[in-house]
């Protein structure tokens, strides 16, 4: 039986387009986000701590352009400085979870013997403390500070990052191109950088997105069994806890710093994604 | 095998002391009169007075100096006693043992809905990767996890207890309080499981090996089965291992809002508290599940890919 | 790879085939009171069971009456007979009889003697709470009266008798080392379940002293979040919910299925003050900050109420210590400004008042055992902002109040005192006002005028006579400030309408389960 090209149809993998429309539109939504976070606080001369309690709900489009929350604070100055200080936190969060939890999840699984097992060793001890146990007790230290709140959640999103980089790096290295490669004579950093990072980076970068997604959710989280920031901080995920009780009269005020978080983890994951493989 | 499941059971004894030297060292630094936070968790805000906080400190001797607490601690562990809770004096394995059953039934519950939802869902965005049905899923995805279990929660109790009138709101007892609970936690969970299932299903049918069983005319259903299914699983279920993390934080708030007797909420109430006994032994139970938990995914994965155990 | 080997299949299989079965299993533990044929009523509240210890959850079976005090309280919130038909004292104010009621039976069947009373009493005493502040030389039993001998005259010994700490069990309630180990009490319902932290299961006593309750199963469910208690009672799953958040209650008055009674209960929120630190030692200062506060605007805006701004200390409810005619507390920013520029303070240049190079800087301590604190505990930043004065908040647990006044470090507390742990306020305003002031009230402030009228208070029994010293309390407190009042409380308690005979309590000592009935749905 010959083989026709027709045959092949639908075995060829997709051809790879680096900039395809979605990681276009992902990266517009993150470079608006960012303008909004850094140059809103600059340009908005309201001031998100006043108040003003015969303003409180305010519809959009009265005396404040966002409306107003129920003490009459402006919307529009809480949600920027609010995006300024929960989108920074976040990438700080995710960075310093991410970075080392990569690094040592290729570490662990290319070394593998004692190394890997004291590596894991050590993740499944940090990650068997409790993530909200650890930020409770770090935040009891200095209540209603920033550090220990993200200090803790570093700690408990680290490990996600060293498992499932050790676990897909340890798939990918028992593959037969892997080991044809080593057999040529190609270096270690090689591998890794032409071989196993391209394969390990989208699942990451999806991990990444979800995780700051997670590390802001994490602190409205806290606010709402009454642990969180301080107050007058504008804050979007304790901002969603305290607008909560007034969802009945003012639903689309509720869903502002919402929305805000949702278009940056949308924008984060069609970056990340692109939305088609390689 | 024998010697995973010897290393796990060393892991074990050394989590059991890490994590419970840990919890006891932070809780006693921690600033605050731990007589006052005891005495306010027994007798509540309007009762509190100087006087009930000096019996609570005479009751308790918190005053002992914290070597002595500490070794006590571990000797009363190494005989499987676990102490008293200093606000209720009972057996803290008693409180454990009542708070832990639910949230246990609350977790088991809400990561099997969440694979029931994630996974079907994962598994057809990944093989239509690209298109519309993708698109949306992702959407929707990132919606639910951008939202705070507390408000989905709330969302959830609106629309099934409220308009619908199908599920109770809030309480303890059958499935059908469970409800709404963990299928708030499983939402959120497979929001998650569902975009890394498609990541691994979309990636394992672009391999070569994937494309070779097409060619040998395979039909579609056979090359899934046996050839994509097992690949795709493993980085599904490792992350599996690891939503505990969510799972803890999401248990905490959701057992707050539907007043579901867990251990979430009691965990809160000890670390304000002082509550040290309780908290070591939630902390030490909790690292032991985790311990198994491990062990579970660990085992699942070897089981789906041999070549993982064998010596690289 | 070609095929899987049989093995593992199977044991792929058999995972799944779990995984299956958990989803579908019902939970575990007590699934009660379904196959019974008549439905049990279903309260809510915030307060979660603690354990069977009267010291600490007494109230819970108080409110839900499963066990009973000696003294009871009216309508008016005066002393009246409970377990005890009346009591008489003796002219020289020391020996006190409480005449016990007759036929009283424990759930367990055992008869109330005199003895029981006084020895439940005497435990009461030597266990934690407001019995122990009474000066008592003895309690002893004779026919049928409990008699108690002071050490010296304390007119209010009765309202202290009807606190919930005070309640009488049956001996077979405890155990030989003294602690509590079942509910045995009088009430007109037995605690078959006491499943702590969120649930107790409730029987109707058949030979209750009172008459048979017309309600023959009950239970309690503490549902935390305020939000959660208001969807309880929109669903229908709740027969009554005790305490809704402001912000619920329009939303639940529009509903036709169900009933809501709001009543003014004998509780303010103030900021205590430190009166000794430098910031607040001058009573122009004190008076300054309480200008500075909108209280109509609180009331209206996170109370959802404008009449609850506290002008004084106690709500019009509370009759004999409300002062009529006083001069309210009111907002006047300008006048704030003068009073602190008279006490020193200029404006620094970020606005906040600074005095010999020192900023007008504090810290506000509150807790959110109250939701409605942490938000009072913003607005109050905001607003003393206005007048110069730098509030830090930080929102941590009750304990740090009376920790705080004890070790001296607390500036300002933001507090929801009751005055009715006691059913007399004068109870509570001994603890607060006397001369070493209280965890809860004046901290290094005293006056020797309030303290002598405290005294003379404590030994009268007749209101006439208490009227006007009660009166003058009020205006001491109202011109020196050494706790500001900010706003009232309400109780809010809604019912389905298929339950009758629903009473709120604003000293929410009992949730009057007797008196209820199942009505027309």
């Amino acid at each position: 039986m010959m083989l026709q090209m027709q045959d092949l149809a639908g075995t060829t993998p997709p051809r790879s387009d680096p900039w395809p429309i979605s990681r276009r539109i992902g990266l517009g939504l993150l470079a608006l986000l960012a303008a909004f976070a850094l140059l809103g606080p600059v340009l908005v001369t309201a001031d998100p701590a006043r108040q003003d309690l015969s303003a409180s709900l305010a519809p959009i489009g009265s005396d404040f352009l966002l409306g107003a929350d129920h003490y009459g604070r402006s919307m529009l100055a809480r949600l920027a400085y609010g995006a300024r200080l929960s989108f920074g936190m976040a990438l700080l969060t995710m960075l310093s979870a991410a970075a080392p939890g990569l690094l040592l999840g290729v570490l662990a699984a290319w070394r593998g013997g004692v190394t890997e097992r004291a590596l894991v060793a050590l993740s499944d001890i940090v990650l068997a403390l409790p993530g909200l146990l650890l930020v409770l007790l770090l935040l009891a230290f200095a209540p209603g500070h920033f550090l220990p709140l993200y200090l803790g959640l570093s700690l408990s999103l680290w490990v996600e990052f060293f498992r499932v980089a050790r676990t897909t790096t340890a798939r990918l290295l028992v593959e037969p191109r892997i080991e044809a490669s080593r057999l040529l004579g190609f270096g270690t950093f090689y591998i890794l950088r032409h071989q196993v990072l391209p394969e390990i980076a989208p699942l990451l970068l999806t991990l990444a997105s979800f995780a700051m997604g997670t590390a802001i959710l994490a602190i409205s989280t806290l606010s709402a069994i009454s642990v969180g920031l301080q107050p007058p901080t504008p804050e979007l995920g304790s901002m969603i806890v305290e607008l909560l009780p007034y969802y009945d009269e003012a639903p689309l005020t509720v869903l502002m710093p919402g929305i805000l978080i949702f278009l940056l983890v949308l924008g984060l994951q069609l970056t990340a994604r692109g939305g088609t493989v390689r | 095998m024998t010697r995973l499941l010897l290393g796990r059971l060393v892991q074990a004894a050394l989590v059991a002391l890490v994590v419970g030297g840990l919890c006891f060292a932070l809780v006693r630094v921690l600033p605050g009169d731990a007589a006052f936070r005891i005495a306010a968790d027994r007798y509540g805000p309007d009762a509190l007075t100087a006087q009930a906080a000096e019996a609570v400190r005479q009751e308790l001797g918190l005053d002992r100096p914290w070597p002595e607490l500490l070794l006590r601690w571990f000797g009363e562990l190494a005989q499987g006693h676990l102490g008293n809770s200093l606000v209720s004096g009972e057996p803290v394995s008693e409180e454990l043992a009542s708070q832990l059953g639910p949230s246990l039934w609350l977790a088991a519950s809400a990561l099997v809905l969440s694979l029931l939802i994630g996974l079907p869902l994962g598994l057809v965005s990944g093989l239509r990767a690209g298109s519309g049905l993708d698109r949306l899923a992702l959407i929707g995805a990132v919606a639910l996890r951008a939202l705070p279990p507390f408000v989905l929660g709330l969302v959830l109790m609106l629309v099934f207890s409220i308009r619908l009138e199908w599920l109770p709101p809030a309480g303890y007892g059958t499935w059908r309080e469970m409800a709404l609970p963990s299928l708030t936690l499983a939402l959120g969970l497979a929001a998650v499981s569902s975009r890394v299932a498609r990541d691994a299903v979309a990636a394992v049918g672009a391999t070569t090996y994937y494309r070779f069983a097409r060619l040998k005319g395979l039909p579609e259903r056979a090359v899934l089965v046996r050839h994509g299914l097992r690949n795709a699983a493993i980085p599904v279920i490792t992350y599996l291992g690891l939503q505990a993390v969510y799972l803890i934080e999401g248990v905490v708030v959701v057992e707050s809002l539907f007043a579901y007797p867990g251990i979430g909420h009691a965990l809160v109430h000890d670390v304000i508290a002082r509550d040290v006994p309780m908290v070591q032994g939630a902390a030490l139970v909790m690292g032991l599940m985790f311990v198994l938990l491990n062990l579970g995914v660990d085992l699942l994965c070897r089981l789906l890919d041999p070549r993982l155990g064998a010596g690289r | 790879m070609l095929f899987v080997p049989r093995p593992r299949r199977a044991v792929l299989r058999g995972l799944i085939g779990l995984a299956g079965l958990l989803a579908l299993a019902p939970a575990a533990g007590a699934a009660e009171g379904r196959s019974a044929p008549e439905r049990a009523l279903t309260v809510v509240g915030p307060w979660e069971v603690g354990g069977l210890d009267p010291a600490s959850n007494g109230h819970a079976f108080t409110r839900l009456q499963v066990a009973e005090t000696l003294v009871g309280v009216d309508a008016a919130g005066a002393p009246a007979p409970g377990l005890a038909t009346g009591w008489t004292v003796a002219p020289d104010g020391l020996t006190w009889h409480f005449l016990l009621r007759s036929g009283v039976r424990f759930h367990d069947g055992s008869p109330l003697t005199a003895g029981i009373a006084a020895e439940s009493l005497r435990r009461a005493r030597a266990n934690v709470g407001p019995l122990s502040r009474v000066p008592i030389a003895t309690i002893s039993a004779e026919d049928g009266a409990v008699v108690v001998v002071l050490q010296r005259p304390f007119a209010l010994l009765p309202a202290f008798l009807a606190n919930h700490t005070t309640i009488i069990l049956a001996p077979a309630s405890y155990e030989p080392s003294g602690r509590v180990v079942r509910i045995i009490g009088t009430g007109p319902y037995c605690a078959v379940t006491v499943a702590p932290p969120l649930r107790i299961e409730l029987e109707r006593f058949e030979d209750w002293w009172g008459g048979r309750p017309a309600i023959a199963r009950a239970r309690y469910l503490a549902v935390g979040q305020g939000e959660t208690r208001a969807l309880m009672a929109e669903s229908g799953e709740a027969d009554v919910v005790v305490s809704i958040l402001p912000v619920s209650l329009a939303r639940l008055r529009r509903n036709p299925k169900l009933a809501v009674q709001t009543v003014t209960p004998p509780r303010t929120r103030l900021l205590k003050l430190n009166a000794g630190s430098p910031l607040f030692s001058d009573p122009r200062a004190r008076r300054a900050l309480s200008l500075a506060l909108d209280r109509t605007g609180l009331a209206k805006v996170l109370l959802r109420n404008p009449g609850l701004g506290a002008d004084q200390l106690f709500p019009p409810a509370v009759s004999g210590w409300h002062a009529e005619g006083l001069p309210p507390l009111t907002r006047d920013l300008a006048q704030a400004r003068i009073l602190l520029a008279q006490a020193g303070w200029r404006p620094g240049t970020d606005g906040i008042l600074e005095r010999d190079g020192r900023r007008f800087a504090a810290t506000l301590r509150t807790y959110s055992a109250w939701p409605e604190l942490p938000p009072l505990a913003a607005a109050i930043q905001a607003q003393a902002r206005e007048v110069g004065i730098d509030l830090a908040v930080s929102i941590g647990n009750t304990s740090d109040i009376p920790a705080r006044h004890r070790d001296g470090s607390l500036d300002l507390g933001l507090v929801s005192r009751s005055f009715a742990m006691i059913p007399d306020p004068l109870g509570t305003m001994l603890q607060d006002f006397g001369l070493d002031g209280g965890d809860w009230g004046a901290m290094n402030w005293s006056s020797a005028e309030t303290a002598s009228l405290l005294d003379r208070l404590a030994v009268l029994a007749d209101p006439a006579e208490r009227e006007p010293l009660q009166r003058r309390l009020a205006e001491i407190l109202q011109a020196e400030l050494p706790v500001i009042p900010v706003t009232w409380a309400e109780l809010a308690v809604v019912a389905n309408r298929r339950v009758a005979g629903v009473r709120a309590d604003p000293l929410e000592r009992s949730y009057g389960l007797a008196e209820m009935r199942w009505g027309t749905p």
